[in-house]
């Protein structure tokens, strides 16, 4: 995913912003990482350059 | 059937359907006689030569009710979200018109289907479309970010629609437009096909009347509503549907029972607007 599309993602549940760790990056895409909720603290993986931002509860 | 076993149903029925290419509503492999393939279903709901061919091959899996009029809307530098977006076939056509400064983000809650949807996109060399693998009814995009939602004959199949359109509001930009087809019923169904697991995972049972689809958007604060289009569902589709073959050799429904169905069940093509 491209890091500028960060803006526009949110907490699938409690719809709050995301901090980004990126584990891998290439040409501008973040391939491995993680997002991680910045109010409920929970974790959604980066795999593949695709986020999984299936709610987790 | 409970809400969580009919989302673990429609997952595993549609992973099934992106890894072995076997057909739902609207097949992409005929179980018997002539085929009616993915390309055959796609011209029938109105999509073009030219637009079939844009896109990479895999990514149209002959599964929607058809979205051209939602395409055929775009703008140069908008940023569109796709709702059940599958192999990827509406993002990518959507790609096109949004052009380098507009951006299309495909959500589908079945992995299988956004790897198929990534590895289309490196095919095509798409730069302007991005998936995420999130859930409809929690939207994983922050309030007012989106300028148009588009959906291809995929809300039916949430147990919560009144949740897909909240979250569509919450997404949209003021005067943002929500573009969707789908399946809904003119008339209730039988019971025997409302209860059925296989006719859930088709995109039968799991539509609701018209009247009750257009007011759930209407209650999500949408304004100028329009059905745009409205066509019969296609029998031959269905009955070329490995979900509808279910249907009629587990429950005994006889093809005259199936035909009395097509004519409950329509493809409307519904736009609404987010007030300014």
């Amino acid at each position: 995913m491209k890091k500028e599309l960060i803006d526009i993602l949110c907490c699938p549940t409690c719809k709050n912003n995301l901090t980004l760790q990126t584990e891998k990056e290439e040409n501008g895409e973040i391939l491995t990482g993680k997002f991680t909720c910045k109010k409920c603290k929970v974790s959604y993986p980066i795999e593949d350059g695709i986020p999984d931002l299936l709610p987790r509860t | 059937m409970d809400k969580k076993n009919i989302k673990k149903n429609v997952r595993d029925g549609y992973a099934k359907i992106a890894t072995q290419k076997t057909s739902c509503c609207g097949s992409a492999k005929s179980c018997n006689g002539a085929p009616h393939t993915a390309i055959d279903i796609s011209k029938r709901v109105g999509y073009t030569d030219e637009e079939l061919n844009m896109v990479p091959q895999g990514a149209n899996l002959g599964l929607g009710c058809g979205n051209p009029t939602a395409l055929a809307s775009l703008k140069k530098g908008e940023m569109v979200l796709d709702l059940g977006s599958g192999a990827g076939f509406d993002c990518f056509l959507a790609a096109n018109k949004v052009g380098n400064t507009g951006k299309v983000i495909g959500v589908d809650m079945t992995p299988e289907m956004i790897d198929s949807a990534r590895e289309n996109a490196e095919k095509g060399g798409y730069k302007n479309v991005e998936f995420r693998l999130g859930e409809i009814e929690n939207l994983p995009a922050a309030d007012e970010s989106v300028d148009v939602i588009i959906s291809n004959c995929v809300i039916n199949l949430s147990t919560d629609k009144k949740r897909v359109f909240d979250e569509a509001y919450r997404v949209l930009k003021p005067g943002g437009r929500i573009m969707v087809s789908d399946i809904v019923l003119l008339k209730e169904l039988p019971d025997h096909i409302k209860n059925s697991v296989a006719a859930y995972v088709g995109c039968i049972s799991g539509a609701i009347k018209k009247d009750v689809y257009l007011k759930t958007i209407k209650e999500s604060g949408f304004h100028d509503i329009q059905v745009m289009e409205e066509t019969v569902f296609p029998l031959e589709l269905m009955a070329n549907d490995s979900a509808a073959h279910e249907i009629i050799d587990k429950m005994n429904v006889t093809t005259q029972k199936l035909k009395n169905i097509e004519n409950m069940v329509v493809s409307i093509k519904v736009k609404a607007v987010k007030t300014k």
